[in-house]
């Protein structure tokens, strides 16, 4: 007997299919500052390069604001996020918890929003760090790429336009190779690329600050609600790795004091360090000029030099931003693979996704396929349109994410939760709160486009995905297809 | 079909010598041990130097020899064998001359003196062996000897699970036939390298998956093995072959977690080297072989 549709699109997958893993012991054991350094390193850097040119055109001075409202959203759904994680103790990303906890559909609505969390912004970053490569090579060698190879061909306002975006194209590809090589970056490495981020950005906030004008902030306000709103969706991007932290739940000394004090902890640095150079940016020239042609590729860099008039410090701003967003590039490609994997695994996606290569020991036809489309998309597409399109599938997934504690909460009362959220209904309600509401900001071009790609997404699993579930082929979710070791 | 041994004269290292005692008497056939000299530069006259040369090759030739039989006496009285010393511009192409020449159908060699104990560690001679050899190629462990095991009893087979794999294994059962030895399917598996440090989980899918992708190969591979030949199917092989997928974090970590003893052989394909199909090793076999504690054989592609 063939499961109904309504049961197909409801089924999840039982939760003891989600064994812990059983080969060697490959966690450790983290502390709460370890973990919060963790998350620091995984958030800075992902939009603040960038996002100040995109946020303070539409708010003013009043982006302050928008930082912190941004800030909150994610702090609250890192928080719904790490209950989750602990609850259901299976590897991966919001898709696994949403399959476990929520169904299939859910699920697949969560899919969307995460591969475009992980896969376009791949694609923004690459497409920001293109933008101070070209700073980079202008102020060392007096040389830089022609705007053909340096601009995507699609127009937003009055931007420069080109053929390709070939920086951001060579470094998805460069990145591609390095995940198909089965690339490692040590905690080390990590240390030091947060140590570069920050330091840059320091820099940044020092000379910012002897440029001060405090005429700068007049008509704090005059952009409104609407404004503060607006730069919020923008700027709630550059908060994307907060949730890294939630999934190291498990491996967290006592996880009900540790998980809230590392996330509040590393959202606290963050969110100073952002307000650090958003204060420091906005006091050293007026907001109009943030929305000025020449500061669309490097922002930061191009500030820097208006300040001080020599090269000096924007090349090393520069070249500190070039090395750590490569980093950036890599971890959300390879998060990216790791969930069209996990698709695979699951039935949503064909078997090829989730193959190993026995040569590399990686999924190489996945990574080369997710390369070539984020290759596409930065090569192609104007950052612009990128950052918001981020932005509303994060927060998507976020909502999704505190609807499912509340849900599970009352469906699975019994579950071991190592982590629970504090002040309970009301955490989930206001992260559903504070994240519509950044939402509400967002334009109606990016509902569009998100709307579009969820109809897709969705046709795709009801004309294909739902027949070739896993789950679907063991005759339903009593079966223990587990795996066998 | 002879078993050849490469022995270096004047190292008294017998781990090469007993491993192709080990080979010929399971094999069922006999052993030539080659000590290899320096020859000297053509030249049209012999000058004094010459001469000189001439004659210690004679004599350092004669001591090899005698070596390599003492050594044989201990542990291959049992055998038809014979030691001999040629000179030659290089080690490795001497040996293959001489494998040539003997009609070999294998190649025993030591390790290098720089390593530890037990593990097979490639020295320049044996590294460009494997990348050149038309035959198989076995490298003893350091200090392996083989007076409690006169045979080996178990083949494994390192099965990457790549299209090259089956043949592999086809190879590595034709020797465990000939052997009357067991024949084991072992899969390393790894887990990848990654972005993250291990606290944030999403690695182990990617092994979880090789391991269930490695086994399913496995057992397609061990089906076609039973019913490809007649000789397979009334040899050894009949419903003994056990398949194996250990997991590590590391290559030492995977080969260590397979029980191993002393009548074990570990077989390795190599990649495929162009059109010369010569042993151009995987970074895999690499690996495996570094990590081995018994001898491995080296199968050219």
């Amino acid at each position: 007997m063939s499961p109904t549709v309504r049961h197909q699109l409801t089924r999840r997958k039982p939760l003891r299919l989600a064994s812990p893993h059983e080969g060697p012991d490959l966690k450790r054991s983290f502390g709460t500052f370890q973990l919060m350094m963790f998350g620091v390193g995984a958030t800075v850097g992902t939009g603040i390069f960038f996002v100040l040119q995109e946020a303070v055109p539409d708010s003013g001075p009043a982006v302050i604001v928008s930082f912190l409202v941004a800030g909150l959203g994610a702090g609250l759904s890192a928080l719904c996020y790490a209950e989750l994680a602990s609850a259901i103790p299976v590897s991966g990303s919001t898709y696994s918890y949403a399959y476990h906890a929520l169904g299939e559909l859910v699920a697949m609505v969560i899919a969307a929003c995460v591969l475009l969390e992980y896969g376009v912004s791949s694609a923004a970053v690459a497409v920001g760090w293109s933008g101070y490569f070209n700073e980079l090579l202008e102020n060392v060698l007096g040389w830089h790429l022609p705007d053909a190879l340096s601009y995507s061909p699609i127009p937003y306002e009055e931007n420069t336009t080109g053929i390709l975006n070939l920086p951001a194209v060579v470094l998805v590809l460069m990145c591609m190779v390095l995940l198909i090589r089965g690339a490692s970056e040590s905690a080390r490495v990590n240390t030091i690329m947060v140590l570069i981020k920050l330091g840059v950005l320091m820099m940044f906030v020092v000379i910012g600050f002897t440029a001060w004008s405090s005429d700068h902030f007049g008509g704090f306000w005059d952009k409104g609600a609407a404004g503060i709103s607006a730069a919020a969706g923008t700027i709630f991007f550059s908060f994307i790795g907060l949730d890294a932290v939630s999934t190291a739940g498990e491996e967290v000394r006592d996880p009900q004091k540790a998980l809230p004090r590392a996330i509040m902890g590393a959202l606290g640095v963050v969110i100073t360090v952002y307000v650090l150079v958003a204060v420091a940016g906005l006091s050293a020239q007026p907001a109009e000029e943030f929305g000025s042609a020449e500061q669309q590729d490097a922002g930061l860099s191009v500030i820097l030099k208006n300040i001080t008039g020599s090269e000096v410090a924007p090349t090393i701003l520069a070249a500190g931003a070039v090395v750590s967003i490569f980093s950036v590039t890599l971890v959300t490609l390879y998060g990216q693979t790791r969930i069209l994997f996990a698709m695979g695994r699951d039935g949503m996606l064909p078997e090829r996704f989730s193959s190993v290569n026995p040569r590399t020991l990686t999924p190489t036809f996945n990574t080369v396929v997710v390369a070539i489309v984020v290759a596409c998309i930065g090569g192609l597409v104007p950052a612009d349109y990128l950052w918001d399109t981020v932005s509303i599938g994060t927060l998507v997934a976020f909502i999704v994410v505190a609807v499912g504690v509340v849900v599970l909460r009352r469906t699975q009362p019994g579950l071991e939760r190592p982590f629970r959220v504090p002040l309970f209904p009301l955490t989930p309600l206001l992260t559903v709160g504070v994240c519509l509401y950044i939402l509400s900001g967002l334009a109606a071009v990016t509902w569009l486009i998100f709307g579009a790609w969820l109809v897709v997404v969705l046709a795709f699993y009801l004309v294909w995905g739902r027949r070739h579930a896993a789950l679907e082929r063991s005759g339903g979710p009593e079966l223990p297809a587990g795996r066998v070791r | 079909m002879t078993v050849l041994v490469g022995h270096p004269p004047r190292r008294a290292d017998r781990a090469a010598i007993s491993l192709g005692a080990m080979l010929a008497r399971s094999l069922d056939t006999d052993l030539v041990v080659v000590s290899v000299l320096p020859a000297p530069w053509p030249t049209a006259v012999a000058g004094h130097g010459d001469r000189d040369h001439a004659e210690w090759l004679r004599s350092e030739g004669a001591a090899a020899v005698a070596e390599a039989e003492s050594v044989l006496r201990e542990v291959a009285a049992d055998l038809p064998t014979r030691a001999l010393s040629v000179v030659g511009r290089s080690v490795p192409t001497a040996l293959l001359e001489q494998a040539r020449a003997v009609g070999a159908r294998v190649l025993a060699v030591g390790s290098s003196p720089d390593g530890p104990w037990d593990r097979v560690v490639l020295g320049s001679s044996a590294s460009r062996l494997l990348h050149s050899a038309h035959l198989p190629v076995a490298v003893a462990p350091r200090g392996f000897a083989t007076h409690a095991v006169p045979r080996f009893d178990r083949v494994t087979c390192a099965f990457q699970g790549d299209e090259r794999s089956p043949e592999v294994l086809r190879r590595t059962a034709e020797v465990a036939v000939a052997g009357g030895a067991l024949l084991r399917i072992v899969t390393f598996a790894v887990r990848g390298r990654t972005m993250f440090p291990p606290e944030v989980r999403g690695e182990e899918e990617v092994l979880d998956a090789f391991v269930e992708q490695a086994r399913a190969a496995q057992q397609v591979a061990v089906s076609a093995l039973g019913t490809g030949s007649e000789e397979h199917r009334d040899g050894a092989l009949a419903g003994s072959v056990e398949c194996l997928v250990p997991v590590g974090r590391d290559w030492s970590q995977s080969v260590a977690a397979v029980d191993w003893h002393h009548g074990d052989v570990l077989v390795l394909g190599s990649s495929p080297g162009g059109v010369l199909s010569r042993v151009f090793l995987g970074s895999h076999a690499t690996r495996i072989l570094r990590h081995a504690p018994v001898p491995v054989v080296v199968f050219p592609a």
